[in-house]
């Protein structure tokens, strides 16, 4: 009898949130043969990242996982023997009633946002006790022994490095999303929050020696692009050029074209959760926009990863990153910190490339998560 | 009803129905993560203990617990004695006094709380704020005198806090004990 497991996802803003549950509940069918329904309170957003998906039907099957709606009034269902509720979502009364009340115990899990910093090991895996003789734990992805690891399908790696030694296949990925590569250009992707550094940077690179492509998937950051480009508003298709710099505007991309857009580009400035750990994969350099917090609680959390990040870096490439990576987060000029970052492009490309490689030799986040199932059965 | 983080070491919340005694509470706040609150769990009523986390505004049922005021008496290895006005002595095992362990040292006459649950003695609790004599520190390295800059310290039991640069071997300083933290330098208590 194969493990049921029920994921409960409350899609807060953005497609970060569904966008991990959605990757994490497939990679559990198909590579872990698990039977698994994705409770999801706002069906749109799905079919944003799964366009065949039907959003008024409460219940589908997709991609092997049962996808259901998560009511406003929630109708008693039988729970699953592993229940994630994901990134501390509330999870319904009743349900917890009904896992508290079934005859064979049910693993609770909270999956949280990933964090490089160090207190993440010593709470991964630790119970949190509840009512009814739960006990619910806490897990946290992370990018150490000791923490649930990352989101990396089976065979990621080899995906990755196949398409990034086929020019073919980058060509052919490029015109289906409508991209013309001119020759010699550094190609960018952008993918962000709202941010006024982005003006400074828009600057460097239009002034740069060297012309650049930058794609930019249709998003919150169009409106900062389209203040600096002025003209008429920014439509997805839109191409426009000022110095050396070319803009492109690209439709809203699956999971997987993001993924193929991330492998074709030199460099890819990333932002939330989900697109920052596919950069990683992507083994290219990496601009990561962090998800701002009051009291810039966030910039503890960017300077843990950077810790670990930049290890191994020689130290001009060590600062001309932290520079770039603070003046983004921190709405600054980036201008001197990208030209200083470009003087270590060779250096910093390999250390992308070593980084993934090394990440992707620990155990990853759905592995991990039924290898905690089995040693709690 | 109380949230997480509002309960304390030393307090004792009622969890599905079995009293916790909890020794250890760490709050963590970072990013997107949900705020948190690590901790260690001692059960009163079969002596298990457990690490746990918690949301920080999960709610917890907090117990009414008696106190009374004690003074240590005598350390005996692991084992601490703690006496109230009328001459009754309280003993507890080090490992259920983790949360104030550091500044209890042999000689001090600070008045305690000893806890207690059902009439049993569970933990003390230290006032807020103690005064404490530096038995080490290295001498100022830059003649700092604001108070900002700080530098590592040890207590005669071995604790080490960090103090202002100025501070010296010998000199009696408060800590607050609710964070271990160096508040200023005091005067030797009379």
């Amino acid at each position: 009898m194969r493990a049921t497991w029920d994921i409960f996802c409350s899609v807060v803003d953005n497609y970060g949130d569904i966008g991990v549950t959605w990757r994490l509940a497939r990679q559990l069918v198909a590579e872990h043969g698990l039977a698994v329904r994705l409770w999801l309170d706002d069906m749109p957003a799905f079919v944003r990242l799964c366009p065949q998906a039907d959003p008024q039907r409460p219940t589908q099957k997709q991609q092997g996982v049962e996808v259901r709606h998560w009511p406003v009034d929630w109708l008693p269902v039988e729970p699953a023997d592993v229940v994630i509720e994901a990134f501390a979502c509330q999870l319904p009364q009743s349900y917890i009633t009904a896992m508290a009340a079934r005859e064979q115990k049910v693993l609770w899990l909270n999956l949280e946002y990933l964090s490089a910093e160090a207190w993440v090991a010593g709470c991964h895996a630790l119970p949190s006790l509840q009512a009814g003789g739960l006990s619910k734990f806490f897990f946290f992805p992370g990018f150490t022994a000791g923490t649930g690891g990352l989101l990396r399908e089976r065979d990621l790696i080899a995906q990755r490095q196949a398409f990034q030694t086929d020019a073919q296949a980058r060509h052919a990925f490029l015109r289906s999303v409508g991209v013309s590569l001119p020759a010699g250009a550094r190609l960018i992707s952008l993918f962000a929050y709202e941010n006024t550094a982005l003006a400074s940077w828009l600057d460097a690179l239009a002034s740069s020696d060297q012309a650049t492509l930058l794609l930019v998937p249709e998003g919150r950051i169009l409106n900062d692009l389209h203040a600096w480009l002025d003209g008429p508003a920014l439509q997805v298709g839109a191409v426009r050029q000022r110095g050396q710099l070319h803009i492109q505007v690209l439709p809203f991309l699956s999971q997987e074209q993001y993924d193929q857009l991330l492998w074709s580009c030199d460099f890819n400035a990333v932002r939330g959760e989900d697109s920052f750990v596919r950069a990683q994969w992507a083994g290219r350099p990496l601009l990561w926009h962090i998800y701002q917090q009051a009291d810039d609680a966030h910039l503890e959390k960017l300077d843990a990863f950077l810790a670990i990040y930049q290890a191994g870096l020689s130290e001009g490439a060590q600062a001309a990153l932290v520079n770039l990576w603070h003046a983004w987060n921190q709405g600054g000029s980036v201008a001197q910190s990208w030209n200083q970052l470009l003087q270590h492009g060779p250096e910093l490309s390999a250390h992308a490339d070593a980084w993934a490689l090394q990440q992707a030799s620990q155990v990853d986040l759905a592995a991990a998560l039924v290898q905690f199932y089995l040693n709690w059965l | 009803m109380k949230t997480a983080q509002e309960m304390k070491p030393n307090s004792v919340a009622l969890i599905d129905g079995h009293p916790w005694l909890i020794q250890k509470a760490e709050f963590t706040k970072s990013g997107r993560n949900s705020a948190i609150v690590k901790m260690k769990l001692k059960n009163l009523i079969n002596g298990s203990k457990t690490e746990t986390v918690y949301k920080a505004d999960d709610k917890m049922e907090p117990v009414i617990l008696e106190r009374k005021e004690v003074n240590l008496s005598y350390i005996s290895g692991d084992d601490y004695v703690f006496m109230d006005p009328e001459f009754n002595s309280y003993e507890l095992r080090a490992e259920d006094l983790e949360s104030v362990l550091p500044f209890i040292e042999e000689g001090m006459n600070d008045v305690c709380e000893a806890v207690f649950f059902e009439g049993k003695v569970i933990s003390v609790d230290l006032p807020t704020t103690i005064v404490r004599q530096l038995a080490y520190t290295e001498g100022s390295a830059r003649g700092d005198t604001s108070g900002k800059v700080m530098k590592p310290a040890k207590l005669s039991n071995g604790t080490e806090v960090k103090v202002a640069d100025f501070c010296e071997i010998g000199d009696w300083i408060e800590i607050d004990t609710r964070t271990g933290e160096y508040k200023s330098r005091a005067k030797a208590p009379a």
